[in-house]
């Protein structure tokens, strides 16, 4: 049974008044524990496949089976609740709050779960990513590495089954990109959580289990690593 | 130039485009600042245009005038007129009449009808005849008494009524500005007789010779009028009146500009807002050749335009709400100072430049902060927001010692005397304070975060750590949000604490003050400066019943002293010494006082006229009486609040010697131990029967003078609930532009889980601890400008001794509905939160 399940998923959307098929007739199985990298040109559609994974939007037409939740059939509240308990997401420019600590920026997603005892998690998960000396830090007082290194701790903290990556070393140079890549792949293998990345890096890529290949909007080549 | 107004255009004006609700928050914010600053204006202007007198208005291109306390005598006429020179003399008699049916108070005049020939043109072409001219019923009236020619009216003068004939109205061609008055005119002898003035006079209009040769008229009149005379240039009443006026419209000035203060800060806040967000657009144009002075420019420039506006919509706004403030400040003037009438508002080209200099004018000053801080932005740098509010946080010790500084320096400034007579130290003090409380908002912040982040964590949970923690990561935003309520809010305060302060002195003194039983004056609604009598064997009969211990006798004139209207009364010190309370500030004891009072000519004066005058116990001062300049010696200084004008009280007989009619204007009724009020009134109302005369309790005077005192301070409340609106706004405006501002981070947390509830919640939580925060530093700050208020700016404006009183119930209910305004001002910002498109904004930044 795949976690993570895209049937005939298209997604159009109106832009400039002109209308966009950003995907189109995309039908994708992930399993649990996998790593998949998504590659393909600037606008190709990858982010918009990310985000209609993560809950984050409804497909135009076709169906998101995430864990088994049809995520069509689910109102904003019921998507919230699905995101807060299995999805975590990474993003480009790490998109932590400039205002939380290191380690507070990673208890985020416990809190806005309702959940109040989580400090010696989220210190769990900071060691895991080797930044437990970094816990009181802003984000302004780390590296790029660090920064993305911290992003992936808290999509990880509430254990998420599902982990989506943008362009995750898309703004690092290249040691750091390798660490976040090494990370990510840990995440899969260690932890059993499917990790789905969107990057233009055929090199990072190449550390995938499974490789998507999208061309405009539609999947032009799934191969296995 | 064209090509710099094109990228003003592109670059500045059209972004504005794309927050339309927010910018015209801010216009409309500053709008209402300059709205109140014109209706001010606008209501001052009205007010002392109102005060030339039908008097003034009847002595038209008159020079100069004579006058003296008490009255001329009319043989003095006879004598001017035997002067060698063709001088034109007019007398006048000056009094008030009510009329019977509405119970109005209109002014009275008695002319020479016969020998002034500029009142030639109020009977047209047939000059009635002699007797009509002369006659004791025969009046002319104004349009606005609604009277026709040939109807009776029937007045009260000096509590005796009168039934006249109505010969004439004054029309659209009548004497040029009396068309519109409620004036009655009459016959100068059969005034004298109706108003019991013997033969004497109020006034003499002086017109100078205007042919022939010129010499020095001022001194040939001065060489034949006797000494305590008084020779004044026509409309000199006006002009005092205007003096004495002054400080009251400096002061209601000064409090409409604390409106425009709250919409500086958000100028200061929106062209921050600006900048922050334009930072890397102003490094890409500064790449492209932008010079420094060109992005200084631009913020500047966008300044003035909210200025601009908003100086548009205040101007229009403000000539609504001058009708407004014309009532309230005229129910002000006529209690506390000159009776008057509104005059007409007008919008000048002054008022466009007043609008124009307060909107404009502040707004580029506000501006001027943030558009450097855009010009110091190096070409193509991009500075993260953490890190410049990082450097902000670094900036909160300096600050907080510059804020001391500046509070240090408020209190210093604060011991400086009056400047001409304003309290221009007190006014700068209170300015240095704003200054302090602004620039110490950051510390209260950060110090707020630290102590709340915890408590308010477990009461809101998540949304309450980020709240809290967004007010710290948005010091340079939040604190100027803070900053801005908190001076509304420190307004609030500080009128709250001077009026209850003032109203419990007040309270206190009429408690202490009316002693008496029963008070009676002449009926007709009471005037500051109109002092009407009655017959003088009226307090006889009072005098004589089984239940009255004791009357007292008060006459009052009208005077001026040192160019400043003033009321000079008598009373019967040995009355008030057995029976009525007069405190005194300093000077021997009481009794000693009264008794020293009773003999020769001593004076005791109120607080208000020493202060204005500099004067204290044992000083002399002169007052031109019955043809001489007479010394008076001071022997006291009483607490007064009654009016602002002052008192000079003597004793009823060292009067008498020197102004020889009897006719009281107040009697104060003292009853005997053992007599019942309702019997004592009942005998009073019986022995007064038809005599026009209104008798009041000595609790229903306490009533209506609170009732007086509230609606004096009615415009103070008006002008401060504008500038709390304006904070109000402002912050709806201000929490937007943070929404908007911090729009990535909230999206973020919509992917992290965050429901929408949430977003919303974590907004209005930050509204709430802003209102919170404004209000703990509001009050503080208020306190300390109630100080400078009540001992500094209060006293040398008005010379009142005011016991300082925190009136509890009052500051907490308005602090209360602050408080939940606030929470309400963020619901706007908290729905535009929690409909972000965390997809677009993501994709966008």
């Amino acid at each position: 049974m795949a976690l993570l399940r895209l049937e005939n998923v298209s997604k159009h959307y109106q832009a400039d008044g002109s209308a966009v098929r950003a995907l189109e007739d995309v039908s994708l199985d992930v399993a649990q524990g996998e790593f998949v990298a998504v590659v393909g040109r600037s606008g190709c559609g990858k982010t918009t496949l990310l985000n209609l994974a993560g809950a984050m939007d409804f497909p135009t037409s076709g169906r998101v089976l995430l864990d088994a939740n049809d995520t069509a059939g689910l109102d904003d509240a019921g998507l919230t609740e699905l995101r807060r308990r299995k999805v975590g997401f990474i993003f480009q420019f790490f998109q932590l709050l400039p205002t939380l600590t290191a380690v507070e920026n990673i208890e985020l997603p416990l809190l806005l779960a309702g959940q109040t005892s989580c400090r010696d998690r989220a210190r769990e998960i900071l060691r895991w990513v080797e930044l437990e000396e970094y816990a009181a830090r802003l984000p302004h007082q780390l590296s790029g590495g660090q920064m993305q290194r911290v992003a992936i701790a808290r999509a990880l903290v509430h254990s998420p089954k599902l982990v989506l990556a943008d362009e995750p070393i898309g703004n690092l140079d290249n040691a750091s990109g390798d660490m976040v890549i090494d990370l990510l792949a840990r995440t899969a293998a260690k932890l059993g959580a499917t990790v789905l990345m969107a990057t233009h890096s055929l090199e990072a890529a190449e550390r995938a289990d499974t490789v998507v290949r999208l061309r405009d909007g539609r999947i032009a080549e799934i191969r296995q690593s | 130039m064209m090509a710099s107004l094109v990228v003003f255009y592109r670059l500045m004006v059209r972004p504005l485009r794309r927050e339309p609700a927010r910018n015209l928050l801010t216009i409309v914010a500053v709008g209402l600042g300059v709205a109140v600053v014109v209706a001010i204006h606008l209501a001052g202007e009205a007010a002392t245009g109102s005060f030339r007198s039908s008097l003034e208005t009847l002595a038209g291109d008159a020079d100069l005038e004579i006058s003296a306390i008490g009255g001329l005598d009319e043989g003095l006429l006879a004598d001017l007129v035997s002067l060698p020179y063709p001088f034109q003399f007019a007398p006048r008699i000056e009094d008030s009449a009510v009329v019977h049916a509405s119970g109005q108070t209109v002014p009275l005049v008695g002319v020479d009808l016969i020998g002034d020939t500029s009142l030639e043109q109020l009977f047209g072409q047939e000059s009635p005849d002699i007797d009509v001219l002369t006659g004791e019923d025969s009046v002319w009236v104004g349009t606005r008494l609604a009277k026709q020619a040939g109807e009776t009216l029937a007045l009260r003068l000096n509590g005796t009524l009168h039934r006249f004939t109505v010969r004439g109205v004054f029309g659209g061609q009548g004497i040029k500005g009396l068309s519109r008055e409620t004036l009655v005119l009459m016959d100068i002898g059969a005034a004298q007789r109706l108003l019991r003035r013997g033969r004497r006079l109020d006034r003499i209009d002086v017109r100078l010779p205007r042919q022939g040769p010129q010499r020095d008229w001022r001194a040939v009149l001065r060489a034949t009028l006797p000494a305590g005379v008084m020779l004044k240039p026509s409309g000199s009443r006006t002009r005092e009146n205007r003096k004495m006026l002054s400080a009251f419209q400096t002061n209601l000035r000064v409090l409409s500009y604390i409106s425009l203060v709250v919409g500086a800060f958000l100028i200061y806040y929106t062209i921050s807002v600006s900048v922050v967000r334009r930072q890397t657009e102003i490094g890409i144009v500064r790449a492209l050749g932008a010079t420094r002075r060109g992005a200084l420019a631009a913020f500047l420039a966008e300044g003035a335009l909210f200025g601009l506006l908003g100086a548009a919509a205040g101007l229009a706004l403000g000539r609504l709400m001058a009708g407004w403030a014309v009532d309230m400040m005229a129910a002000t003037v006529n209690a506390l100072y000159v009776s008057s009438n509104p005059g007409e508002i007008t919008v000048t080209l002054g008022t466009v430049i007043v609008a124009l200099s307060a909107g404009v004018g502040v707004s580029v000053i506000a501006a001027v902060g943030p558009a450097r801080e855009a010009a110091r932005i190096p070409p193509t740098e991009a500075m993260a927001r953490g890190r410049r509010e990082y450097k902000a946080r670094l900036r909160v010790s300096r600050n907080l010692l510059y804020a001391a500084a500046l509070a240090v320096a408020a209190f210093g400034v604060s011991l400086a005397g009056p400047i001409d007579g304003k309290p221009v130290m007190g006014y700068f003090a209170a300015l240095l304070l704003i200054g302090s409380s602004a620039l110490a908002a950051p510390a209260a912040v950060t110090g707020a975060v630290k102590l709340l982040t915890r408590p308010v964590q477990r009461i809101f949970g998540v949304a309450g750590l980020l709240a809290s923690r967004g007010l710290k990561g948005s010091l340079s935003r939040t604190s100027v949000l803070v900053a801005t309520l908190s001076i509304a809010v420190a307004m609030v305060t500080s009128i709250a604490v001077m009026v209850g302060s003032f109203r419990e002195t007040v309270a206190l003194w009429l408690e202490n003050r009316l002693q008496a039983d029963f008070y009676l004056r002449p009926a007709g609604r009471p005037s500051i400066d109109k002092h009407p009598t009655m017959d003088p064997l009226i307090a006889d009969a009072i005098e004589a019943l089984d239940d009255v211990a004791a009357v007292d006798r008060f006459r009052s004139y009208e005077i001026t002293y040192n160019g400043l209207p003033a009321t000079l009364g008598a009373g019967e010190s040995g009355v008030i010494s057995r029976l009525g309370s007069l405190r005194f500030l300093d000077g021997p004891p009481r009794e000693e006082t009264l008794a020293m009072l009773a003999r020769g000519d001593n004076v005791v004066v109120s607080e208000p006229f020493a202060n204005k005058h500099a004067l204290s116990v044992g000083d002399s001062l002169e007052l031109p009486l019955a043809g001489r300049m007479v010394s008076f010696r001071v022997v006291g200084v009483y607490y007064d609040y009654s009016n602002e004008r002052g008192f000079v009280i003597t004793d009823r007989a060292t009067l008498l010697k020197y102004l020889p009619d009897p006719a009281p204007t107040n009697l104060a009724v003292y009853l005997t131990a053992a007599s019942d009020p309702d019997t004592a009134r009942r005998a009073i109302e019986a022995a007064t029967a038809n005599r026009p005369l209104f008798m009041a309790t000595n609790q229903s005077l306490r009533r209506e003078a609170l009732k007086v005192f509230d609606r004096t301070f009615a415009i103070t409340y008006a002008l401060e609930a504008v500038a709390v609106l304006v904070a109000i706004l402002g912050m709806a405006g201000a929490l937007s532009a943070l929404v908007i501002d911090r729009r990535r981070e909230l999206s973020i947390l919509r992917f992290l889980g965050a429901s929408a509830q949430q977003i919303r919640r974590l907004i209005l939580c930050e509204s709430g601890l802003l209102g919170l925060l404004a209000n703990v530093l509001g009050v503080f700050v208020g306190t300390l400008l109630s100080l400078i208020l009540v001992f500094v700016i209060n006293k040398q404006s008005f010379g009142w001794t005011i016991q300082f009183h925190w009136p509890a119930a009052t500051v907490i209910a308005a602090l209360g509905l602050v408080y939940i305004t606030a929470i309400l001002a963020g619901i706007y910002p908290a729905s535009v939160a929690a409909k972000l498109n965390p997809i677009e904004v993501i994709h966008e930044e």
